[in-house]
């Protein structure tokens, strides 16, 4: 079998376990314990911290927090993105001023968020709000903005009304860009919660990160962020299942 | 025509003005303490008096010099890596799933291991905006570059081009647009994870100021320092869109 | 070399796509012979998919043939020979990020024209299309027809002996067509250069060639070649005279069954859309 024949699959596979082996044999070998750990000692730390109810609880408030911040997203997005986007005065007068909001850097208001919020999940789960729903109104607006004007002129040359228009070509038009929105509002959210949840070092998963640096137990760190990973790419492929489910018609 | 765009207007003018006195009636007759919501007036007096100062050059010198060394790592690894990926579709298929894979972790999430390496001096940020930097542009120049137009390839071979001039003046030329999208992306992500970042662990910085003044309970304070950090992400912003638009369309 | 040698020479070629025994094997082109005089102006024409692209290319080294061979001048070719052959092709294969000038003087860097002799052979090239006052313009503001003749004036400028069109009107409406191909028949007799150019047009077929290949549906061959005994340049009056329309429906006796074939077979490996060869991957996922 030559090289060009092996499929690129299995090739990607051999190239992680490759990396696992060489990072094992490294750190064993050359790596301060303080701070690097082989991945067989991060295997068992995890065993070790799924044992530990503070810290099972610690992640399981994590998604919580994560699922609820994105269904507010959604909901709030799409509702805005529509306000917005169907009309074209909305549009002009208002998108902008998202935009405005859309620009500035949310990283320098995260202590007000906590000032208002409290430590708790609430301040978290605003956050994560306040980053997704901007992802998910700018591509349900680009959805409403984007219609080719010749798929309604055809409509209501076979006679459609305006609510048979919104709700027939409009809204089926908008539904590839909604789910794009959701994808990239999921990435969003993953960025404002964990954020909130790493500055918080009194309680929740800010906790522990904070706990494992300043006492150097790299094995148990890497094991946590290690499952918060593995969360997060769980629910961004669920998205991005969902977008491609759904947007199979799409060019 | 004119007095449709007049009308948008008006109402985004409201919309801020709005803001603003809901804002000044909140501070002043509401029951908002001073420490949460400071008055507009005083906010304001800050903001002027921190530009006039000059106070705020030392924490932005680090901010932008983490942004700079972090930016520049991430797009020389990411130009550098891309190109050598996308020389052959073989490579391009096993390597593209890879990074596109990697970038669906939160970057952030790294960012406790390296203030375990780094400390919570300048090279954690700088690691945070470099790793986080490095996906789009990698990403783009593999897509840029395998992506070129066939027939530009075509032409260019039939007129003889050599290996040299095929990449110089033909494919990057034409990966470019899509480079320099790439490069953008990872500018803007690099700048609000250092900034969010610096909020959680940093000893300087604009973030790491915002908290502390925030910490110190001087709010007005701090939202000048948040304005002040507004008005630079709004310039960066601009410039890079300035760039952006003269580096891609040809000046009409 | 000799007088008598032809320019292009195409001996028993085969190109198809897809392995022996592969049951997406699609055969562009079978067993084809042609010899192009020095000089001579000849047209392919048939139906798609017939492997008239494909001769082209073979043709000018772009591609090589699974069997068969193809000389040119006499000489065995295999790869292009850019100081012999210039393409012109149907999409715009000028360069979007260059003017209309820089193009052609990247195109004689490629090929390899001194440095001195660029501008004012490109500055040449330009007047003789017409062009000469949209030097500066950049491809994307040029109109459709424009677009194509500043690729012409970028072949003509390589000052190659052979010119090798690949539908090279295709993208016009008919009515530039129809002017731009007097045009190219003046422009084409002053040169004297061998070419040989792809149509799906019987009209461009006749008014312009000496000789049109008409080509069977695909696995394409040379059905009949039809002879338009004309001289040089060719006149208005042509366009309108009964000659062509005799030829003209020579042509489309020959081909109407082609064409027929064509439509009714299901598609199985479009060989001349353009295919991406990576997913594209959006770099902002």
């Amino acid at each position: 079998m030559t090289c060009a024949e092996i499929h690129p699959a299995a090739l990607r596979v051999v190239i992680i376990a490759a990396t696992l082996l060489v990072w094992e044999f490294a750190a064993r070998r050359f790596g301060d314990p303080l701070f690097i750990s082989p991945p067989s000692r991060v295997a068992a730390a995890l065993f070790g911290l799924a044992h530990q109810r503070e810290i099972l609880a610690a992640v399981g408030l994590t998604c919580w927090e994560l699922i609820v911040a994105f269904v507010f997203s959604v909901v709030i997005g799409l509702a805005v993105g529509l306000i917005v986007g169907l009309s074209r005065f909305t549009r002009g007068s208002l998108y902008p001023v998202i935009l405005l909001f859309y620009a500035v850097p949310q990283a320098t208001i995260l202590p007000l968020f906590v000032l208002a919020f409290g430590i708790g999940p609430a301040s978290k789960i605003a956050f994560g709000v306040s980053h997704g729903i901007f992802p998910v109104i700018l591509t349900v607006v680009a959805g409403a903005r984007n219609i080719e004007p010749v798929l309604i002129t055809t409509a209501r040359s076979m006679g459609a009304n305006r609510r048979q228009i919104l709700t027939s070509v409009i809204f089926p038009h908008m539904v590839p860009s909604f789910f794009t929105g959701l994808r990239l509002g999921m990435t969003a959210v993953l960025f404002g919660v964990l954020l909130a949840e790493l500055y918080v070092s009194q309680s929740g998963v800010g906790h522990f990160t904070t706990e494992f640096t300043q006492t150097f137990q790299p094995q148990n760190l890497f094991a946590l962020i290690a499952v918060l990973a593995a969360i997060a790419v769980t629910l961004n492929e669920l998205c991005r299942w969902a977008e491609s489910r759904f947007t199979r018609w799409h060019a | 025509m004119k007095r449709l765009r007049f009308a948008e207007r008006l109402v985004q003018v409201g919309f801020v003005a709005a803001v603003l006195l809901a804002w000044q009636i909140a501070t002043t007759r509401g029951h908002l303490s001073p420490l949460f919501l400071p008055p507009l007036v005083s906010v304001y007096r800050d903001f002027v008096s921190l530009l006039a100062s000059g106070k705020f050059w030392p924490d932005l010198r680090t901010t932008l010099y983490e942004l700079a060394l972090g930016f520049v790592i991430a797009a020389v690894a990411g130009t550098v890596i891309g190109y050598a990926v996308s020389r052959s579709g073989y490579s391009v298929k096993i390597f593209d799933p890879l990074f596109a894979g990697l970038y669906a972790i939160p970057a952030i999430l790294l960012f406790p291991l390296y203030v375990l390496f780094f400390g919570i001096g300048p090279g954690s940020k700088i690691a945070m905006g470099a790793t986080i930097a490095f996906f789009p542009v990698v990403l783009s120049t593999i897509a840029g570059l395998s992506y070129v137009n066939r027939s530009y390839v075509t032409a260019a071979r039939s007129m003889g081009a050599s290996p040299p001039q095929m990449f110089w003046s033909v494919m990057l030329p034409a990966a470019l647009p899509v480079l320099l999208t790439g490069l953008r992306m990872g500018l803007i992500l690099a700048f609000l994870s250092i900034l969010g970042t610096e909020t959680i662990s940093s000893f300087s910085g604009l973030g790491h100021r915002i908290v502390e003044l925030g910490e110190n309970l001087d709010t007005s304070n701090m939202f000048a320092y948040i304005l002040f950090v507004i008005a630079i992400a709004l310039l960066l912003n601009a410039g890079l869109s300035f760039a952006e638009a003269r580096w891609k369309e040809p000046p009409a | 070399m000799t007088q008598t040698t032809p320019a292009i020479r195409v001996e028993g070629v085969t190109r198809a796509y897809g392995a022996e025994g592969d049951r997406l094997r699609v055969v562009a082109l079978e067993d084809t012979s042609l010899s192009v005089a020095r000089g001579e102006l000849l047209a392919l024409i048939g139906p798609s998919g017939c492997g008239k692209s494909t001769l082209l290319n073979l043709m000018g080294g772009l591609a090589e043939p699974a069997s068969g061979q193809v000389w040119i001048d006499g000489e065995r070719i295999r790869a292009p020979l850019p100081r012999k052959v210039a393409f012109v092709f149907q999409e715009t294969a000028l360069f979007p990020w260059r003017t209309v000038l820089e193009n052609l003087k990247l195109g004689m860097a490629f090929q390899g024209v001194p440095k001195e002799q660029r501008y004012s052979r490109a500055r040449e090239s330009l007047n003789a299309v017409g062009l000469a006052d949209f030097a500066d313009h950049y491809p994307a503001q040029l109109s459709g027809g424009m677009k194509q003749r500043a690729q012409l004036a970028r072949a003509l400028a390589l000052q190659t002996d052979i010119l090798l069109m690949d539908e090279p009107f295709a993208a016009l409406d008919e009515q530039t067509r129809m002017v731009l191909g007097e045009d190219l028949s003046v422009l084409l007799a002053r040169t004297g250069k061998t070419i040989v150019f792809v149509t799906h047009s019987l009209i461009e077929a006749v008014f312009l060639a000496d000789r049109v290949a008409v080509f069977t549906a695909r696995p394409g061959r040379i059905k009949t070649i039809i002879p338009v005994n004309e001289p040089h340049p060719r006149s208005r009056s042509f366009m309108t005279s009964e000659k062509l329309s005799r030829l003209r429906n020579q042509i489309y006796e020959l081909l109407h069954d082609e064409i027929r074939r064509t439509i009714a077979d299901s598609p199985t490996l479009d060989t001349s859309a353009a295919k991406p060869l990576y997913t594209l991957r959006d770099p902002q996922k």
